[in-house]
Order: structure tokens, then sequence, then C-alpha cells
């Protein structure tokens, strides 16, 4: 008896199941017959972009807010109306790790099939899809590694830089740093590829502009360091008057939240760059370091134009916060791949690149441009000072506007370099 | 690396001062983690790499509780309740699942213990999101000692060592429950001959020690990113301490602590390009030496 009762409940648990299913399958419908019916009316070549990027763990900070900058654009485009093609995205989470961002890759190409790959924090991860889009012939844009190789020594047709690389940050540090009247210099960041790019490019730069500057010491600590108070002891033994830091991701915040408890802010200049963009100086808070000397590619609150303030505006009314830099890279992003597209009557990968090269796109930032020989983006690098606001966080003051022009590397080191 | 640079200035007494004692709140926190292990793999015998996600675990709660109750008087309340319920968690833990493993052959074991780090990883991105969180310092400012600049937050640390190591003194020596625990530990037949309930023991030590690896992290928490994985990094010196240390020995735990802790500070201003390696430099050296540990091993 109780077994037949059992059977009978599953069969009725089972029935249940079933209709349930089917209603939900049932409602659901619809939806996707009436938008089919939408595009026989009007027919709209859809290119399909594929992110990949780091969408858990520390440097969700800054892909986040590329995502949702590059997402703000496509509304944007789409509201606008003119655009005669339909961009689509697929996002793929990395974790930070080279290997599984590029099998991402060659599941977004192949899988999925998309015409263009984009996003990648991940300096190495960059570069190995990178790789990979040279060899498939599928055009990536870079919104997320400042890695100079990119667009130097390993850049190739099928690759952009859509943000400002380590030469580009590297060489605006130099140029403001280099009117300062300091002579002993210590150089210290994360022992990785963006830590040691940055302040080599800085030191390379610095001391053809500033012969006279001697280093004192350097110090590179391991990639997401729990505790920074020895290697700041460290700095301070070494007695310098600046430190050129490369770090960022997850070393950012704790390190300068070290550098604030043992007061080395208060003794020795420190040079950093982002230091005061706003996905570093939201989450220190109260607990920010003042007095510390930062490049970043862009504030919200400055350049104060109508430009700037538009996208500002819109950005906190879809997403609720203000934007930080990477934001700004996903939506410049954005806009160069429609704009590239309108030159295109039907999507080809070879000839998008050719619409992209040398394109100029007005940004919240003024005109930014492709440059046609690497691909790298120029577009203008702010130096200012973290400084207490009316805000719960501390603020970029003192801002210097330094033009693309004049920070990105000549075209002849790039030459130099590839060859 | 410019060796001969660092050479030539060789730091002065506040400098040594200063990284001696940031080398010894470094030690405290691997210390309070690291004892909480040791007890565990030498009572439970088993491979814990849940300890890791415990604090972790410890160092999330901590923030949440802080956050919602605000201001810094909030930090010290998160830092009493956030390793309670971390106990608690685990003390639900111990029963549902761990109580089934302990005679269980070691793969097994370590099947099990791994699984969980990656459906905690989990859970906590449901639960906290995706983005790393970081907490408001409820002693900011530095203090001068010996002459060395150190953040004020590091004295609580350096506090919170001593503390622990007394009261695992007094709970291993002087209590009922902590006697029970050394018998178990050496010698578990004669302990069940007995008539003793030592699957009571055996709970009682496990809340213990992820007791312990929720107090380790709620005590970083301030100081670091507050992010997934970062269990990981701990555990692997807390395992290495306890080996080294001898497994099941508070005081070996205590005594390797301070040699990493001291060691990878001291590497850092000497030696910088080989800091990371010092800790394992120095756990091959004495497990050269002494290869069952440098205390007693209860194993």
């Amino acid at each position: 008896m109780k077994k037949r009762s059992l059977v009978l409940r599953g069969l009725a648990l089972l029935l249940v199941l079933l209709i349930s299913f089917s209603l939900v399958g049932g409602c659901a419908k619809p939806a996707p017959t009436q938008d089919e019916g939408k595009g026989a009316e009007k027919p709209v070549e859809t290119v399909k972009v594929g992110i990949i990027d780091c969408y858990t763990g520390a440097a969700t900070t800054y892909t986040y807010d590329a995502l949702d900058g590059f997402k703000l654009a496509l509304e944007e485009i789409k509201e606008e109306g003119t655009l005669g093609f339909n961009i689509e995205f697929v996002t793929r989470d990395d974790e930070f790790s080279p290997d599984k961002s590029l099998n991402w890759a060659k599941e977004l190409v192949m899988r999925e099939e998309v015409d263009l790959l984009a996003g990648v924090i991940n300096s190495a991860a960059a570069l190995g899809v990178s790789q990979y889009a040279k060899e498939e012939k599928v055009p990536f844009l870079v919104w997320g590694s400042m890695s100079d190789k990119i667009t130097g020594e390993a850049g190739h047709r099928y690759v952009f830089s859509m943000l400002p690389n380590t030469a580009i940050i590297g060489r605006s540090g130099a140029i403001q740093m280099s009117s300062m009247p300091y002579t002993k210099y210590f150089l210290a960041g994360s022992d990785y590829e963006y830590g040691h790019s940055v302040v080599n490019n800085f030191w390379e730069n610095f001391t053809e502009m500033k012969p006279d500057a001697t280093k004192v010491g350097e110090l590179w600590w391991p990639v997401r360091e729990p505790d920074f108070t020895p290697h700041i002891s460290t700095i301070r033994a070494a007695k310098p008057e600046v430190v050129i830091v490369g770090t960022g991701g997850a070393d950012m915040v704790p390190f300068l939240k070290a550098v604030n408890s043992t007061g080395l802010n208060k003794e020795v200049k420190i040079w950093v760059h982002t230091a005061t963009d706003l996905s570093t100086l939201k989450p220190l808070g109260e607990e920010a370091p003042e007095g510390i000397f930062g490049t970043n590619p862009y504030h919200y609150y400055f350049p104060d134009t109508p430009e700037n303030n538009a996208f500002v505006e819109a950005f906190e009314k879809a997403y609720d916060r203000a934007p930080a830099a990477f934001a700004l890279n996903g939506y410049i992003t954005g806009h160069s791949i429609a704009e590239a597209l309108r030159k295109l009557d039907t999507f080809d990968k070879e000839k998008f690149i050719d619409a992209l090269e040398g394109l100029t796109i007005d940004s919240p930032v003024g005109p930014v441009t492709i440059r046609e020989y690497d691909h790298q983006i120029i577009s203008p690098m702010f130096f200012g000072t973290t400084v207490k606001s009316d805000q719960p966080f501390l603020v970029a003051g003192d801002i210097v506007t330094l033009a693309g022009k004049d920070v990105v590397p000549p075209e002849e080191k790039i030459k130099a370099k590839r060859k | 690396m410019d060796f001969s640079a660092i050479l030539s200035q060789f730091p002065n007494l506040s400098t040594l001062a200063g990284q001696f004692f940031v080398g010894m709140s470094r030690a405290m926190i691997l210390f309070v983690v690291a004892a909480g292990l040791t007890v565990v793999m030498g009572v439970l015998r088993i491979v814990n790499f849940t300890h890791g996600t415990f604090y972790m675990l410890g160092a999330f709660i901590a923030f949440s509780i802080a956050q919602w109750l605000g201001g810094s008087g909030g930090f010290w309340l998160a830092l009493l309740i956030a390793p309670l319920i971390v106990a608690a968690l685990s003390f639900v833990l111990e029963g549902a699942l761990m109580r089934r493993i302990y005679d269980q052959p070691r793969l097994m074991q370590l099947l099990l213990t791994y699984a969980l780090v990656l459906a905690f990883n989990d859970l906590i991105k449901i639960v906290w999101g995706v983005h790393y969180k970081s907490m408001a310092n409820p002693i900011p400012g530095s203090i001068s000692l010996g002459g060395a600049t150190l953040p004020s937050y590091n004295l609580i640390l350096l506090a919170a060592g001593p503390l622990v190591a007394l009261g695992l003194w007094f709970f291993m020596s002087r209590t009922m429950m902590g006697k029970l625990c050394r018998a178990t530990a050496t010698d578990r037949e004669m302990v069940d001959a007995l008539g003793i309930n030592s699957k009571q023991v055996f709970a009682s030590v496990f809340v213990l020690g992820c007791y312990l690896a929720g107090l380790g992290g709620s005590l970083i928490a301030p100081t670091t990113n507050i992010v997934i994985g970062m269990g990981m990094g701990i555990i692997i010196n807390a395992i290495l301490v306890v080996v080294v240390g001898g497994l099941g020995n508070v005081w070996g735990a205590l005594v390797v602590s301070f040699i990493f802790g001291i060691g990878e500070s001291f590497g850092v201003l000497f030696a910088p390009r080989f800091a990371l390696v010092f800790p394992f430099l120095i756990a091959a050296t004495l497990l050269m030496i002494r290869p069952s540990g440098l205390m007693k091993s209860v194993w």
C-alpha cells in the first residue's frame, strides 16, 4: 500500500511540474515571436561584440564601470536610432586568469560567432587574446589592460587600445613631476606587468627630462599583498623625497590605506597613477591620504563642460552612481564602434578596421582619436592631488590637463619597438 | 635589484625596530589562524582547507556588521560577534558534514573540505556580490614605537596574539574539555574506551578552531581588501606553520608564526626580491632539521 501511494504521489508531482513548465513556457513564448515579426519588416544587420573581462574579484571595481559605460553608449546609439546596425554583446568572466580569457575568446569566436572582441583588464590575458585575435583576424578592442605592449611591440592590425596605456601614463607623470625640485626617487610597485611597465616608462621619460634625478631604492611587492606596512618601512629607510608607485587593482586601496595609517604621505611625495580616480578614492572614504599626486584619464567633476556633464547625468541616471575612469573607456569604445560602423554598408571585419583607423569622435573629455599607425587612442590625461572635499571621500584638486598629443609616445618610438 | 645601494645605507635602529613590530603584528594574525588550524588538525586529524574560508567569512561578516552598526564602535562589536557567527556556522557544518569524514581516507577529507571552499566562494559571491569590500579603520593614524612609526591598529594585532595564546593555554590545561581534547589528540581509542563522548569533543574542537579562523579574519578586515579568495593565501601559510611547528602543538604554531612574520618583514627590508620565498626557505630548513616539526607533533 505504502509503496503504491508513493508512486502515485511521484506521478502527481511530475504532472504538476509538467503543467507548470508548459504554462511558464507558454507565457514566455509570445515575446520573441513579436520581435521576430519586427525584424522581418526592417532587416537590420547585427554586430555581435564578445566581451571578456574579470567580473569576479578585486578588479571588478573597474570592469563593471567599463561595461556600464559601454552599455550606456549602446543605449544612446539605439535611442538616437540612425545607425544601420544593431549592436549586441555577450559577456564572459575570466576571473583575472589569462588561460580562461583565451578559452573564452575561442568560445566566443567559434561558438558565439562574435564579430568583435573587447574588454580584458589583465595585461597577460589581453596580450594572449590579442595574439588569438591576430590569428583569427577578429578585431579586438582592449578597454581594460593598460599594457604598452598591446599597441607597442606586440601591436598588429587587429588590436586596438581604447584607453591610455602605460607608456602614456609614465610620460604624463614624468612631464608633471619633472618641474618639481626633488632629486631623490624611490621606485616601487606591484610585481606584475602593469606595475613594472608604469614605473619603467616613468623613469625612462623622467631621467631624460631630469638627468640629475637619482634612484635611492627599488621595491616590488607581490600582487594582493595583504600587509603593506613592512614595505612602507623599507621605503622610509631609504629616505627618498619622492616615491613613484606602479600599482592598481587589488593593491591600490590597501596600499593607500597603509600610506595613510603610517603617515608616509606627510614625509614624502608620492605619485600613483589613478590615485585620484573615483574608483580608488570612493572605497577609501575618509581614510584616503591627502596630498598624493595622481594622473587619471577622467574625473566626473572635471572638465566642467556640457559634454562631460551630460555624460555624468546619463550615467548617474542609468546606474545610480558617478562614472569613474573606466566608465569612460567603455563609453568611448561603444561610440567608436558605432561611428566606424556608420562608414560601412554591410559589416566586414577588414573594412571595420579601416574605418576605426584615424577615427576621431567627440567624448566627454573632448575629441579623442584612434591613431592610425598603432591603434592607440589618444585622449587627454589629468594630473591632480588628493584633497578633502564636501563629499564623504577625497577628490582630485589643482587639476592640470595634459593634451593627448603631448603625452603619447611619438610614432617613431613605436616603430623602433616593433622592429 | 640594487643590492649594494641597500647595503651601503644599512637601516638604523628605529627602522629595524619598526620592521620588528610590523613583523610581530603580521605573525599574530598568522598565529591566531594557525592556532585554530593546529587544534583541528591535531584532534580531528583532518586537513581542513575550509579553515581559510572561515577566515574569509569572518572578514566579510565583520564588514557587514560594522557597516550595519556604523561608526568606529561598530567595528569593536563586529570583532566580538563575527567570529561567533562563524563558530555557529561551523557548528552546523560539523554536525551535517564534517562528522562523516573523520574516519574516511585522507583523500576523501581533502575532497570534502576543498569542495566546501569552492561552494563557500560562490555563496559569498551570492551574498556579498563580486566587488571587493574595504572597511574603515577603527583607529586611524600612527604611533611611535621604539623610534619607528607604526599604524595604531597594529597595536590591536600585537595584543590579540598573546591573548589568544593565553586563552588557548588556559583552555587546554585548565579546563576539562581542554584536557579531553589533548587526550583525544594523543590516544583516541583510549578516550573512547573510557566512555567519553568523543563526538562532543570533536564538535567543540572544530567550533573552537573555526572561531579562531573567524577571529583572524575579523582582525585583518580593516587593514586589507576583503575579497573572495583571501582565504587561500593564508591557508597555505597556516598549514606550513602547523606542519613546521608540529601538528596539534599550539606553542609550536606560536613560535613558527613569529619566525615567519619576522623573517618576512626583515626579508622585505634586506632582500625585497626574495621576500616571498623567505617563509618557504625557513620552513624547508626547519623541516630538514626536524622532519616531525619543531615541537612535538601529536600525529
